[in-house]
């Protein structure tokens, strides 16, 4: 499926689903993501992973209503926690079938997202690994120089935006020597179509949506 | 096919009170090789990027491609003209693989799409990399990176090719084989090759022009008959190696236990059993690339490795890293990453706070900055201080905070030889006092000698100590 | 698509960048949510947890609008910053990203409605307030904060506003107080 719609889609079941009170339309969801990334070849271990990583959190809402609520306490509470695992599973569809690039490009070809949008965020997102590390090469220095840069001093944050400064300069004039000119034609290499398909698949899946929240009367 | 005229060129810096090129007037020949050289901040990368049009220029003729004005030529067909090589392969590529990478450069070009894969092949076979074609750029090494740049290059099919100190972080082997590209790019495509460098090594029998950068902001063609001495300068600086002893016995500061290092798939180290020592000064030398740098990286826990490092008895992993960084500290290679402040002022306060021990007074502080011609800059922002300052002013912080180990990677980096002498200096006077362990990674030696107690090379993927052994 | 046109493509690397560098280093910040929310959920406050951390989250947005000062860079700041996170390790897929218009958006409206005139505390108190209620309102329902006891709601918007202000307002005022004096930002930090 086109990537923009998918993430379409997805953002609209987000949306629905915060303002519906439905666990069996959650668990639902749950169910028909964990199908689709099974079928995409998915591994059950990183299934498992999406079912502890938002357990705390998932916890902690469950209390939350479950001690603090007003009304009727129990539902909302198990609304909550279903809800939260509706997000990472129908989020996951999207992440762990599709690439940033993928969806640059579709962004750029099919709705015509100036490129310099698409390009700037991938070269930076290229970076994140080294990133990571100039993180605790910063932090390490001020170590040396005896200052503690925790996630609250300015320094460690001034020091980031140094090095990112000094980055996008150089990343803009190496694209620019690459040919790159904001804002003129390119031509695409992987094209990216936008079928007739993906939009029925889009009307029918908001459509499944909309009969779970309305139609269907299941709790 | 490219003629390339600089007429009466100026620049100046926005920030900047005295322009950094004057007057340069200079015509680079269609299909020639021409080397350009100069000091450090002298304005070589200055002038390269204006010539491809990264920086805006006043007058309009200044550069002129073929008696067209630069900036005439439609930007989307510049990079036909044009194209650059920068000196860091780092931030030099959008994409996340080499292949997208020149497909991006392809799809600027507004290349038909069914004519890419091949132009992309013929790119990558011509530079020798077909096999790097699906992997990840960030996993390539320096040189390999330098490589894509240059197929890129080769894929837009530009007519100028501009390279700023492409090789600085190139092993020589790779660097060979990319001047045996550029070399045939010229002789077989007739291409205008124009390359900033400031080790002139190798070149002689390579290129047609030499031009440098004059003290009075010029850049004029050094003749034939000037060559020789130019280049003769780099042949001898080979030959000349000193030799030390190899260390006998002494108080251990590391001892590293069957120690590997890798980067990506990249062995850079084989396992090795090593000691330095305590209260000495040990050079660490070796091609760009080795690893020389990701070692330090290891001993201060910056970077994975395997087997075990110890320091004064201790495996490193083991002790608290703000303790640590208090007993072992690294002067970065680059001078920034150890700023913290401002102004000048604010960062020997600051180091003179957190101290170690007590040897730089206000008064000794005073005296090192006059030694190191950094007096009386206060209240000047770091941040505008040419690089050799900031390399001075980097080191002075580090010995103010006298950690009983100081790890120098490349600390005469951008300095002229006034500089480096008065700092070997500084060096010596404090070392003999707080009796410090340094370990120093430089390629440069000139200067640096009589500091030297022992020796290390870091080659071929191994770490060994260099120089005469002792009856053992 | 005017506003588009006064981005530059650096521009674009620089908020994606600060966004992925924030992203960073608030990983460090990902063991204190866990114990906080762990420790208070067995009273029914874990929110209390994201309350005190959220100013943490908004910060690469509410930096972006106070440092950049162009139209959108609030919103574009903290959306970029979303898009990396969802596709890097962020396990919320969309969601994330609905938070990220949303906590961008709020930060901009703070300079919407002083009309992009206030660099000063009074842009930066009101950045921090509109934040703290466009945030609020979507956890009113993403959260189910609507069905919680009333001195709850309350005490989590004070926390909320205090943790956005110290975050967004306090902090990004002291770091780029730092980029003022260090001379580095004199090319975008005009207009
Ligand atoms: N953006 C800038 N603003 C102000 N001054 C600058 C800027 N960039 C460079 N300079 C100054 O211009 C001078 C020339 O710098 P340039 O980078 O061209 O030197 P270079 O010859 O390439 O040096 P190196 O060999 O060290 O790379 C230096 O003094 C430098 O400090
Ligand atoms: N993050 C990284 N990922 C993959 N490879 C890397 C990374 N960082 C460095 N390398 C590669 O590891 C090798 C060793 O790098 P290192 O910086 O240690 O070399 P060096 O000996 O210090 O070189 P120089 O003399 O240029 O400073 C190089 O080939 C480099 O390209
Ligand atoms: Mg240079
Ligand atoms: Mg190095």
């Amino acid at each position: 499926m086109n990537p923009s719609l998918k993430l379409l889609l997805l953002l609209l079941i987000a949306l629905e689903i915060s303002f519906t009170t439905i666990v069996s339309l959650n668990i639902a969801l749950v169910l028909l993501a964990a199908l689709y990334l099974l079928l995409k070849g998915t591994k059950f271990k990183t299934l498992g992973w999406l079912l502890i990583v938002p357990l705390l959190p998932a916890i902690g809402l469950w209390s939350t209503q479950y001690i603090n609520g007003s009304g009727d306490k129990t539902l909302m509470a198990w609304v909550l926690f279903t809800r939260i695992y509706a997000f990472v599973f129908t989020g996951a569809t999207f992440t762990l079938t599709t690439n940033i690039l993928q969806l640059a490009d579709a962004l750029e070809q099919n709705w015509h997202l100036p490129s310099k949008f698409a390009y700037g965020v991938l070269a930076a997102y290229n970076l994140v690994p080294k990133i990571q590390h100039e993180v605790q090469i910063i932090r390490a220095a001020g170590l040396m120089r005896g200052q503690q840069l925790s996630f609250w001093s300015p320094q460690l944050y001034f020091k980031a935006i140094l090095v990112s400064i000094n980055w996008s300069q150089n990343l803009a004039q190496a694209m620019a020597s690459h040919g790159y000119v904001e804002d003129a034609p390119r031509t695409h290499y992987r094209q990216v179509r936008l079928r007739l398909r993906d939009w029925l698949i889009l009307g029918l899946g908001l459509s499944c949506l909309q009969l779970g929240v309305f139609v269907i009367p299941w709790r | 096919m490219a003629t390339i005229a600089l007429n009466n060129l100026t620049f100046t810096y926005p920030q900047a009170v005295a322009p950094t090129l004057q007057h340069v007037s200079l015509t680079f020949t269609s299909g020639h090789f021409t080397l350009l050289t100069g000091p450090s901040g002298t304005g070589k990368s200055t002038l390269l990027k204006l010539m491809t049009g990264l920086l805006p220029l006043d007058d309009p003729a200044a550069i002129q491609y073929d008696q067209v004005n630069l900036s005439a030529i439609d930007q989307t067909d510049r990079a036909a003209k044009v194209a650059m090589l920068f000196q860091n392969p780092n931030q030099q590529f959008a994409m996340d693989t080499v292949e997208n990478e020149l497909v991006f450069a392809l799809e600027n070009r507004q290349v038909d799409p069914t004519q890419m894969a091949a132009r992309i092949t013929a790119a990558l076979d011509f530079v020798g990399i077909s096999a790097l074609r699906q992997r990840k750029l960030l996993h390539l090494s320096g040189g390999e990176k330098q490589k894509v740049a240059l197929a890129v290059i080769v894929a837009m099919d530009s007519d100028v090719i501009l390279l700023d100190e492409p090789f600085a972080s190139v092993d020589p082997t790779a660097r060979a084989s990319l001047l045996r590209r550029l070399v045939q790019l010229r002789d077989k495509a007739g291409k205008t090759i124009i390359l900033a460098d400031h080790d002139l090594t190798d070149y002689q029998a390579l290129v047609d022009d030499v031009v440098k950068v004059t003290p009075a902001r010029n850049i004029v063609p050094v003749t034939v008959a000037q060559r020789p001495a130019l280049f003769q300068a780099f042949e001898q600086r080979v030959s000349t190696t000193t030799t030390w002893p190899q260390p006998t016995s002494g108080q251990p500061a590391f001892k590293l236990h069957q120690l590997a290092l890798t980067q990506g798939q990249h062995q850079l180290l084989q396992p090795t059993d090593l000691t330095l020592f305590q209260q000495h000064v040990t050079l660490i030398t070796g091609p760009n690339g080795s690893g020389k740098s990701t070692f330090f990286e290891a001993l201060v826990r910056l970077h994975a490795y395997q087997g075990r490092i110890s320091y004064a008895g201790q495996d490193i992993q083991r002790l608290k890293r703000r303790a640590y960084a208090r007993q072992v500290a690294l002067l970065f290679q680059d001078a920034e990453t150890q700023f913290l402040n401002i102004t000048v002022q604010e960062e020997l306060a600051q180091s003179q706070k957190h101290a170690a021990g007590t040897y730089f007074t206000t008064a000794r502080i005073q005296q090192a900055l006059a030694q190191l011609n950094l007096a009386g800059r206060d209240e000047q922002v770091i941040y505008t201080l040419s690089e050799g300052q900031k390399k001075k002013l980097q080191i002075l912080l580090m010995l103010i905070m006298q950690p009983p180990v100081l790890l120098m990677d490349e600390p005469l980096k951008g300095l002229d030889l006034a500089s480096i002498n008065a700092l070997v200096q500084l060096l010596q006077t404090t070392l003999a006092a707080t009796q410090q362990t340094l370990v120093i990674i430089s390629h440069q030696l000139t200067g640096l000698t009589p500091l030297i107690d022992y020796h290390l090379h870091f080659d071929q993927q191994q770490l060994r100590y260099q120089g005469v052994p002792h009856e053992s | 698509m005017k506003w588009a046109k006064s981005w530059t493509l650096s521009d674009v690397i620089l908020i994606a960048l600060i966004g992925i560098f924030f992203g960073a280093i608030f990983m460090g910040t990902n063991y204190l949510y866990d114990v906080l929310t762990a420790a208070l959920t067995p009273f029914g406050l874990a929110g209390l947890a994201n309350e005190l951390l959220l100013g943490i989250w908004c910060m690469p947005g509410m930096l972006a609008g106070y440092m950049l000062r162009l139209k959108g860079s609030a919103t574009l700041g903290e959306l970029l910053a979303a898009v990396v996170e969802m596709f890097f390790g962020g396990q919320w897929g969309a969601a994330t990203l609905i938070s990220g218009v949303l906590q961008g958006f709020g930060s901009e409206l703070g300079y919407i409605i002083t009309r992009y005139k206030h660099y000063d505390w009074l842009g930066l108190t009101a950045s921090a307030l509109t934040t703290t209620i466009v945030t609020f309102g979507w956890d009113l329902a993403k959260n189910g904060y609507l069905k919680l006891q009333l001195w709850l709601l309350v005490l989590y918007l004070v926390v909320r506003f205090i943790s956005m202000f110290v975050f967004g307002g306090v902090l990004t005022r002291l770091i780029t107080d730092l980029l003022d004096r260090s001379h580095v930002l004199k090319s975008t930090h005009t207009n």
